[in-house]
């Protein structure tokens, strides 16, 4: 069975952009342990020369991809109604490299 | 008129017995008496279903066409899009995010001219068994206010049970339709994967998510299916392939059909639910159908393979609440950095967390073999075992949960929490279409469903073994009394 530590929640939370307390960093080591051991049982399944299963549909016998070609989906106006800062055309955020950046 | 079925009801708005407008008012007056007690819904369409109940009258007026739902109200699950509607996803996260678009199952009940009258609760982002996971509200079983509704689709399922509405929309990632369905005892439907578009459904486990309905009745699910089963070209995994009948399939006798029941896998269900069970069984043989019993022992991996899968597949997907271009952002942020980090931290809860973490963990350098490779392997097999078993027989039957609708607040670990989607998660990795049908109580007055799978693209047979099953059952007609 893989060991996760503490580190390993901290990692995790770096890679997924999740801020967490130690409190929080506690609850997620405990959760995961328990999961992934159950996941474990995985193991007993001898899966030597079995391919991997990428796409259950039956349409991916099909082409599935449309036509290539240029269309208006979404206007401006209904796009910047959700952006929560911007100005008039341009999506604002605060400065990449902190403010003595 | 509230114990209508959708059928019922649109067939008595053709013929003038009843108005768009009088079932309009009589749906919206139950829903306000009801909601605060149940929690069934997030948003209410007062004035839309209003406007929209005038105008069909209208149209009906002056003898236009009128759509195959026309006059029926409704319910979307809040992980859908409704233009200019907000879609919550249950989450804090996108508590202001008000669809730019429709999803293409709204446009295509709209086209029926089917009354959209509100957005239900659910686990957040359709991640849970309960809808406790609701980061907006709790939502209560109608059958007893103690008790969960289920998940993750919690808010359809009550509120079709108390009869608040005939019909909602779920989606169903791992038993999320079919779970609550059962646990309300209402008819809950998953289609073939692919079947039903999925554009402007807020994604969770792409390989697994499907739109379904809920219905006080199968012949409803049938109607569902028909309109909303066709080709989609937004959806990338919609099936290139034009609406089944189902309806009127519906009646084509059973007798002969072949019911498949893995009874390896049943062992340590419960005596009452055991029993329950058999009773069903006992229907179909009586109906003329054979059972025969199929190897799925291979359904013990499935728990395994879906919280690998579909918590890989999350963690991607949610991905994109960044709090930049959409959702709440954090106002304490004063980097780029903090925008993700905070928005995140302060805008998911602890189970959509959990789920991102796992999958984020699965797919990390190092383990992705491990954990993910081998999980697509397993998957691979436990297809083939269903193959096999569906050459053997038309559907396989068995229970839709463990359990009954259980306490608010009882299962705290999140792993007993994912055992009670045992029965229904093979469906998913399978892709096939499945349904839960009511099929009794528990010694507490509890509904139980019955669980029927098919092969990929029967989703005819699943309806029409399902419709045998209840037109010769009352199990389904049967509603919570205090909201009778």
């Amino acid at each position: 069975m893989v060991q996760i530590h503490k580190e390993t929640v901290r990692y995790l939370a770096r890679l997924c952009r999740i801020a967490c307390t130690e409190e929080q960093e506690n609850a997620l080591l405990h959760d995961m342990k328990e999961v992934l051991s159950y996941i474990d049982l995985l193991n007993e399944v001898p899966t030597d020369g079995v391919t991997p299963c990428n796409n259950v549909s039956m349409s991916c016998m099909q082409t599935p991809l449309r036509a290539d070609t240029v269309k208006q989906t979404l206007s401006a106006k209904d796009f910047f109604e959700n952006v929560p800062q911007h100005t008039a055309r341009l999506v604002r955020i605060p400065p990449v490299r902190g403010q003595g950046g | 008129m509230h114990h209508f079925s959708a059928t019922e009801l649109h067939r008595q708005f053709i013929d003038g017995t009843l108005s768009a407008a009088d079932i309009v008012r009589h749906t919206l007056a139950r829903i306000d008496a009801h909601n605060g007690t149940l929690g069934s819904f997030l948003t209410i369409f007062h004035e839309r279903a209003l406007k929209q109940a005038e105008a069909l009258d209208e149209k009906k007026r002056r003898g236009e066409r009128l759509g195959r739902l026309a006059g029926v109200p409704i319910a979307f699950k809040d992980n859908m899009n409704i233009k200019g509607e907000i879609t919550t996803c249950g989450s804090k996260f996108l508590t202001n995010f008000k669809a730019p678009f429709s999803a293409t199952v709204t446009e295509l009940l709209e086209h029926e001219d089917a009354i959209l009258i509100g957005k239900t609760n659910l686990d957040e982002f359709a991640m849970g068994s309960s809808t406790e996971n609701s980061a907006l509200q709790k939502t209560r079983n109608p059958w007893n206010l103690k008790c969960s509704p289920g998940g993750s689709s919690g808010g359809s399922a009550s509120a079709v049970a108390a009869r608040l509405c005939p019909l909602a929309l779920g989606s169903d990632t791992g038993g999320s339709i079919r779970q609550p369905a059962s646990l309300c005892g209402v008819v809950g439907y998953k289609p073939t994967y692919g079947r039903v578009s999925r554009y402007g459904l807020v994604a969770f486990g792409s390989s697994l998510d499907q739109i379904g309905p809920f219905a006080t009745a199968v012949e409803d699910v049938a109607l569902m299916m028909e309109i909303m089963g066709r080709h989609c070209e937004k959806d990338s995994t919609s099936i290139q392939k034009g609406p089944d009948a189902i309806v009127k399939e519906l009646n084509t006798p059973i007798g002969g059909m072949k019911i498949g029941v893995p009874w390896q896998f049943l062992e340590g269900l419960e005596p009452q639910y055991q029993q329950s069970f058999q009773e069903s069984l006992k229907v179909y043989q009586d109906l003329g159908a054979e059972c025969v019993e199929v190897d799925l022992s291979m359904l013990k991996y499935s728990i395994a393979i879906y919280y690998i899968l579909a918590t890989a597949e999350a963690s991607t997907n949610l991905s994109r609440f960044d709090g930049i271009r959409y959702g709440v952002r954090s106002p304490k942020a004063t980097t780029l950095e903090e925008v993700y980090d905070l928005s995140r931290q302060e805008g998911f809860g602890d189970e959509v967390k959990r789920r991102i973490m796992l999958g984020t963990f699965v797919l990390s350098s190092g383990y992705q073999e491990a954990y993910y490779r081998k999980a697509q392997k397993v998957r691979t097999l436990l297809l083939q075992k269903y193959a096999e078993a569906f050459s053997k027989c038309d559907l396989i039957a068995t229970p839709v949960s463990p359990f009954a609708a259980f306490e608010i607040g009882s299962i705290k670990d999140p792993l007993q929490m994912y055992l009670a989607d045992i029965y229904t998660i093979g469906a998913n990795l399978a892709g096939t279409p499945a349904i839960s049908v009511p099929s009794g109580f528990t010694k507490d007055g509890l509904p139980i469903g019955l669980h029927l799978t098919g092969p990929q693209l029967a989703d005819s047979t699943v309806c029409r073994g399902a419709y045998a099953f209840q037109k010769v059952t009352s199990f389904h007609k049967q509603s919570p009394k205090a909201f009778s």
